[in-house]
């Protein structure tokens, strides 16, 4: 059983095609870049994993079961760090992890247990009762990672979750992202930090123009001591027809 | 989890959330309401109220307040919902319950039952101001409070209804000051439907909210003027009516999901 199944997955804004009949599938256990330049469908395609989007076509998987059909069996499994502040603001950091642990159907006792974990992890304790307004961006970005962690999902998908941390916090979290791949989950990370992905990706896909226009383990973009930005920069703009490929 | 199973520990934590919120801001949520009504009371009922004479056997103020209550309970019960959802909408907070594992029925009740919960709340207090002018009898508790709730849900349906429907916070406050402000005041909340002009009459028995208000008057003080059987039938067919339509636009993710 795959850990992500997309098959054909069309998404459509009016008369703009968003994402164009994609396909691709995540092992379990895999930790899978998701690469494209600004506008080129990752972001949509992460918001029709998870039930943000709705889509025209297509399937989607998560651990065999379908996105849609079985829609709440399928979001206990997902766990989403999303690119964009999508929060209450006004609410402190603990309670934003509390409440959300509880929609995901986690009792009182135990989520006690697992609010108390992700602030410890994420190094939030001294901010626990702050509002998340008054937090910093950095600070922010970890209280996303937190609260997508908080529910113990199997698939972590994590839209961009380093851009605005600092250097040392950049540094922890990959090491805990590798402890956390290392312990079974799956990851899909999208990033425009090409050296993050190489060093902690095992496959990458590149989305551009809405298709795939490559997916490979990590050692096909690197071949021949290639860095994986040269890769990248030769398949995107070989897609959108500016390059020189 | 079950497919049709309740989210019991989800639902839990989403009203109890929203139902804090209500508390934790009560000046704005609560103590707004409460002191616009007191003043009501003070002035249409006890004052002004002094100097008119009984309806149907009770004194003014004992009259007017059904409707008083009524008024701020389909506020509160609108309110609630229109701007709860209309902020989780505009802050994407929303993405919160789209993500998570709660079915839209679950999402639905969270919303309605803080809306009923802030306009019992809301009417009870408005009640305790005028036991200070009145005796304010209740003639029938149970009727009166079946009454408030099935009018809150009501309320609470049609303000997420409107949170979906705006884009903006103009068109947000557009249905209360044209919609709900005006068929409040034709509904017979200050007036027997037999002070109106005979010519307009019409327009009291066909706005819905006169069948809200008669009913509470009905159960408090005894003053009956509507049939209860229409009303009836108006409540519990907006009930269903609002409620599908909600629960239909949260399933096609109407302006919540892009």
């Amino acid at each position: 059983m795959k850990a992500l199944e997309i098959d054909k997955l069309r998404k459509s804004y009016g008369s703009t095609d968003a994402v164009k009949e994609i396909s691709f599938s995540i092992e379990p256990g895999e930790f899978f870049g998701f690469l494209g330049p600004n506008g080129a469908g990752k972001t949509t395609t992460i918001k029709c994993i998870t039930g943000i989007a709705s889509f025209q076509g297509g399937t989607i998987k998560v651990f065999g079961i379908d996105v849609v059909a079985d829609y709440r069996r399928a979001r206990t499994k997902i766990g989403l760090a999303p690119q964009d502040f999508n929060v209450d603001i006004f609410a402190k950091a603990s309670d934003i992890l509390w409440y959300v642990a509880g929609y995901y159907g986690i009792p009182s006792a135990l989520r006690k247990k697992r609010v108390a974990d992700a602030l410890e992890r994420f190094d939030l304790g001294s901010h626990a009762d702050k509002r998340f307004e008054a937090l910093s961006g950095g600070l922010k970005r970890r209280l996303m990672l937190a609260r997508a962690m908080v529910h113990d999902p199997d698939l972590l998908i994590l839209d961009e979750p380093t851009a605005g941390v600092d250097v040392e916090m950049r540094h922890d979290l990959w090491r805990y992202l590798q402890d956390l791949n290392k312990s079974g989950k799956t990851v899909l990370l999208t990033s425009h930090y090409l050296e993050e992905v190489e060093m902690l990706c095992n496959r990458i896909a590149i989305i551009s123009g809405g298709k795939i226009a490559a997916i490979g383990d990590k050692s096909e973009f690197t071949m021949g001591g290639k860095k994986l930005e040269q890769t990248y920069l030769e398949v995107t703009k070989g897609v959108n027809g500016n390059g020189t490929k | 989890m079950a497919p049709n199973s309740i989210n019991w520990i989800a639902l839990y934590t989403f009203v109890a959330r929203e139902t804090g919120r209500v508390f934790r801001i009560w000046i704005q949520t609560l103590g707004a309401p409460w002191s616009s009504a007191f003043l009501y009371i003070l002035i249409f009922g006890f004052v002004v109220g002094q100097r008119i004479d009984e309806i149907s056997g009770v004194p003014y103020i004992d009259f007017v307040l059904p409707g008083l209550i009524m008024m701020n309970v389909m506020m509160a019960a609108f309110s609630h919902t229109s701007f709860a959802l209309y902020i989780m909408k505009w802050i994407r907070s929303i993405d919160e319950l789209l993500t998570a594992p709660l079915s839209y029925l679950e999402m639905i009740a969270g919303f309605m039952i803080a809306g009923v919960v802030r306009a019992v709340v809301t009417g009870i207090g408005v009640y305790l101001m005028a036991v200070f002018f009145t005796i304010a009898t209740i003639n029938n508790f149970f009727l009166a409070l079946v009454y408030i709730v099935a009018i809150s849900i009501i309320f609470s349906a049609a303000g997420m209804l409107v949170a979906l429907w705006s884009k903006n916070f103009e068109q947000l406050s557009l249905p209360s000051i044209f919609i709900i402000t005006p068929l409040t005041f034709l509904g017979g909340v200050f007036n027997s439907i037999d002070m109106m002009p005979p010519t307009l009459q019409w327009i009291v028995r066909i706005n819905p909210f006169f069948y809200f208000v008669d009913g509470l008057r009905c159960s408090m003080v005894g003053v009956c003027e509507a049939n209860a059987w229409i009303g009836a039938g108006i409540i519990a067919g907006l009930t269903l009516g609002l409620g599908y339509w909600v629960w239909y636009l949260f399933k096609i993710g109407y302006k919540i999901r892009e």
